[in-house]
């Protein structure tokens, strides 16, 4: 479904809090103003990808990534974005793999477990070991033969 | 704008690029909650929908798209304030939407805005 760029907005309340916090306190801002920031805010992430993309494509790559957004803040004249943007990148790695490494450990618990619970059940019902071989496949995903 | 969803989503293979390779293009979920997450304060779903809408991106980092939302982040921050100098100038203690105008017009780098927002 095309999306219009009407539709292509960030939240308003994200949005005014965000200046809120950037202003000192006591300082307003009127509705058409935050608006017209908002609609600055998606044409920058607009003019943003289009020169990330351009050097993604320089690269040969398909896949925009992070060095790319980078490159184009540069591009753009904003530099003194680029050290708040590495730091927050770092701490982005680090918390997605932290991530990964608690959700793999639980993967290798879960497997341990359910192997084990299979070799029970293999062992007491020898007699029926077509329909529980189908069973199992339809259980488990990473099946091993028994 | 032309809008051509990208392919990303629809069995797309997925890039192995860059230490975000895990969890590259086919642009997953993006994560509006849990880690990354509590670093943002736009939701990654949005920005990332912005990215989609260029038809010449096919895919896209996840960590790309964080980095996007935090460059937005201090792109508003940026402008709010520069703004807000102007209205200093009117000695007034609410922005109007008048200084945005004028801080576009002064400041180079908002240069890509001109004609953009009306």
């Amino acid at each position: 479904m095309a999306e219009r760029p009407e539709d292509l907005n960030l939240p308003n309340a994200v949005i005014t809090r965000i200046i809120k916090e950037a202003l000192p306190d006591g300082v307003n801002i009127s509705k058409e103003a935050r608006s017209a920031i908002s609609r600055a805010a998606s044409v920058f992430v607009l003019y943003a990808t289009s020169c990330a993309n351009n050097f993604a494509m320089k690269g040969k790559r398909k896949t925009l990534n992070a060095s790319d957004v980078l490159s184009a803040m540069e591009e753009m004249e904003f530099q003194r974005f680029i050290t708040p943007l590495k730091e927050a990148l770092e701490a982005y790695r680090r918390e997605q793999k932290g991530k990964k490494e608690a959700s793999e450990q639980k993967k290798k618990d879960k497997d341990k477990k359910t192997d084990s619970e299979e070799q029970d059940r293999s062992r007491d019902e020898d007699n029926d070991e077509d329909e529980e071989r189908i069973e199992e496949e339809q259980n488990e995903e990473d099946e091993v033969d028994n | 704008m032309e809008m051509v969803a990208a392919p990303a989503g629809s069995g797309a293979p997925r890039e192995e690029e860059g230490p975000g390779g895990e969890a590259a293009a086919a642009l997953p979920q993006a994560p509006t909650s849990g880690p990354g997450a509590r670093l943002s304060r736009l939701p990654l779903a949005r920005v990332k929908a912005l990215v989609k809408a260029d038809p010449d991106v096919m895919l896209a980092e996840q960590e790309a798209i964080f980095i996007l939302e935090q460059a937005a982040e201090l792109f508003v921050e940026t402008i709010a304030r520069d703004a807000y100098c102007c209205a200093q100038q009117g000695k007034r203690k609410t922005l109007q939407r008048r200084d945005l105008d004028d801080a576009i017009e002064a400041v180079d780098e908002f240069a890509f805005l001109e004609g953009t927002l009306d």
